[in-house]
């Protein structure tokens, strides 16, 4: 099966729900084309087939393999999550085509970002995946959404502009270096550039740096908790859990050809950009009472706990991965239950909210479960992940940064305990007896729980090869 | 340094000066007509759909029809005509005519050999800090779109000063994630400017009634 598939059938069905026939069914749309992806996501994750199609456009590597299997299940759970709340809430109704088509045109994008083997093609797929996430950043009648939603593709056009920069840069340091100049990567790779030059060396820079702000690495982080914490909840999972690793795909294939040209400033520059982002999430953390700005914040130490590893490239690699898959389901775990949340209580002050595992059970465990994982609690991969990211800065004798690193992560922990805690175990302010969650209503979280546990504990061999193999490709020479 | 290459550094540094939304508008179009005038000698006769597609973005899409987008929405909001896209004070000023003068100084590096490839790159550079200039110092929505788009225009001069390896499809598919990008600009600036200000409407919507 080709690929293209993952692409072409989310993109073809957007366009369908131009058609009121079709936009009537646009759940129904919505929900199989995610069950379509998956499938074919994991069938391509499994099964070795050639690597290029389309004449080389494409690649299916162990990278885009790992990722097209993760991102795919993640966009089923929140479609399904949107499809159940439809059914519950008829309201939801009108508008819902164009948020289908925006969601599934996103899909597309995503799905291209991550197969492309042509950095200008991952490059438009993701300034794509920007442009239809942005109007679903909006609320209906809600001023301050459209205003996160502004800031939102302003920074990440401005980001996207610089990685743009970079990469025309980059070109003109491998004309200089006396090499044609290409964008495809697996012509990189075997070309294995070395020597920056200052053309490489600006290029290089100007694409972390832009990578970096839509990944929501400081300094340009502004944008991410206005945004996440704005949007409708099933947006910011997508925005955090399936937009957040199409960026790190690409990220990744930079690291993959580029990092040969200048290893020392790839390490510099990321260890930076990573510190500098735990450091602000850890003080804004302390600073919100505001859960979903808080998860927000806790996204940017993520973010930044992934650049430091990859800044790290060999040893840390294997325990990066862990972290971001782990990491994926976090997150939609917690926005996705942060929005029922924040239905039931109608606030978003942590102060107000007690009791949850009392009141409402089912999210008051995915909130202790997500808190868990979140601080980095074992069993789960976010665990396994920032260990093996730690012993890693120890073996390179990056030792101050290791310091500063489980100082900022163990106030992290303090700070997002003091506020969550007391949500779940306190007691309750006012008995409310809401009515009890369907099965049916609490599936796609589960779901998550389930693989993010079920992961924690043991990794299938497919998959941990898959991991390997990523890992390999992102060491260097 | 060539008439072109003067006239299109005046366009990038005169509209920081002039504290009018209609001259910011003036000063993109300038440098989207500019880098047309710039490009149509190198790109030879017209005879490849890529030539003319690269004539088309720099003096149809961005000398016109983006400056245009825009100032049909502040013409019918009857934004008041003063906007200031960088703070109207000597420490600014210096800030931006230091830029340039930075900028020049690194394309010395970046390029050894004196030439209009040369400029072409100071230009480029000078229109990247400029924009992060204004970007940095704008609070409304239209400064901040022009302090975006100066930097998009800086991409283009880049692009124009060497060749790449490009195809005739890749160059669509930029020009029209770029359209798109302008066409959602042009919304936020007619939603943004004209959102309500009373406290009633800034009330949230039930968040029961959000997906």
């Amino acid at each position: 099966m080709n690929p293209l598939a993952l692409v072409l059938v989310p993109t073809v069905l957007s366009f369908g729900l131009a058609l009121r026939r079709v936009r009537e069914q646009a759940r129904l749309l919505l929900v199989a084309a995610a069950v379509v992806g998956s499938v074919l996501a994991f069938s391509h994750a499994m099964m070795s087939s050639r690597e290029l199609w389309l004449w080389g456009y494409v690649r299916l590597d162990a990278t885009s393999r790992l990722f097209v299997a993760l991102i795919n299940p993640i966009f089923l759970g929140v479609s399904w999550y949107v499809a159940v709340r439809l059914t519950a809430t008829p309201a939801l109704h009108s508008g819902f085509g164009r948020f289908a088509g925006l969601a599934l045109t996103f899909l597309g994008a995503a799905n291209a970002a991550v197969l492309g083997n042509h950095l200008i093609v991952q490059w438009i797929a993701l300034e794509i995946t920007t442009l239809v996430a942005a109007p679903l950043i909006i609320r209906p009648g809600v001023v301050r959404s459209r205003a996160a939603s502004w800031h939102y593709l302003l920074f990440s056009s401005v980001g996207l502009g610089l990685v743009l920069l970079g990469f025309l840069c980059l070109g003109r340091g491998l004309q200089a270096a006396g090499h044609a100049p290409s964008y495809f990567i697996d012509q990189l790779a075997a070309l294995k550039p070395t020597g920056a030059g200052p053309w490489g060396n600006l290029g290089l820079s100007l694409v972390l740096l832009g990578l970096g702000t839509k990944l929501g690495l400081a300094p340009m982080y502004t944008w991410l908790p206005d945004a996440y914490d704005e949007a409708p909840p099933a947006v910011s999972a997508l925005l955090g859990a399936v937009q957040f690793n199409a960026v790190l795909v690409l990220l990744l294939r930079v690291l993959q050809v580029y990092r040969p040209i200048n290893p020392s400033l790839v390490t510099g520059e990321l260890l930076i950009l990573g510190l500098a982002s735990m450091v602000i999430s850890a003080a804004s953390i302390i600073a919100t009472w505001n859960m979903k700005r808080l998860i927000a914040y806790a996204a940017i130490n993520h973010a930044g706990v992934i650049a430091i590893g990859l800044a790290l490239g060999k040893g840390a690699a294997y325990g990066v991965l862990i972290y971001v898959i782990s990491n994926a389901f976090i997150k939609a775990i917690l926005f996705l239950t942060a929005g029922k949340i924040k239905a039931h209580y109608r606030t978003e002050d942590t102060r107000e909210i007690s009791g949850l595992i009392k009141d409402l059970p089912y999210s008051g465990i995915f909130l202790l479960v997500g808190t868990l994982a979140l601080l980095g609690f074992p069993p789960f991969g976010s665990f396994f992940g920032e260990l093996l990211i730690l012993s890693a800065l120890v073996s390179f004798g990056h030792l101050y940064v290791f310091a500063a690193f489980c100082v900022v992560i163990t106030i992290t922990f303090v700070a997002t305990g003091r506020t969550f805690f007391p949500m779940i175990w306190g007691l309750p302010k006012k008995v409310h007896n809401w009515p009890r969650q369907t099965f049916l209503a609490i599936s796609p979280k589960a779901g998550f729980f389930v693989i993010l546990v079920v992961l924690g504990l043991y990794i299938p061999p497919a998959l941990s090869g898959l991991l390997e193999r990523v890992a390999a490709s992102l060491e260097g020479p | 340094m060539s008439p072109l290459l003067i006239a299109l550094l005046g366009a990038l540094l005169i509209p920081l000066f002039v504290g009018r939304w209609r001259m910011s508008l003036f000063g993109l179009a300038l440098q989207g007509l500019i880098l047309a005038a710039i490009a149509y000698p190198e790109l030879g006769p017209l005879r490849s759909a890529q030539a003319w597609l690269t004539l088309a973005d720099l003096g149809l899409v961005r000398g016109v029809l983006v400056p245009l987008a825009l100032y049909t929405v502040l013409r019918a909001q009857g934004a008041p005509s003063r906007n200031d896209t960088v703070a109207p004070n000597l420490f600014s000023w210096t800030l931006a005519l230091g830029m340039v003068l930075a900028a020049f100084n690194l394309s010395d590096i970046l390029v050894s050999a004196p030439g209009q490839e040369q400029t072409l790159v100071a230009i480029s550079v000078a229109g990247v800090l400029l924009g992060f200039l204004v970007l940095a110092s704008a609070t409304g929505p239209l400064s901040q779109m022009v302090g975006a788009l100066r930097i998009e225009n800086a991409i283009a001069i880049l692009q124009l000063s060497g060749s790449h390896e490009s195809s005739f499809a890749l160059e669509l598919a930029l020009l029209a994630v770029f359209v798109a990008t302008v066409a959602l600009f042009r919304w936020y600036l007619a939603s943004l400017e004209s959102q309500p200000t009373a406290p009633s409407e800034l009330e949230s919507a039930p968040d029961s009634l959000t997906l």
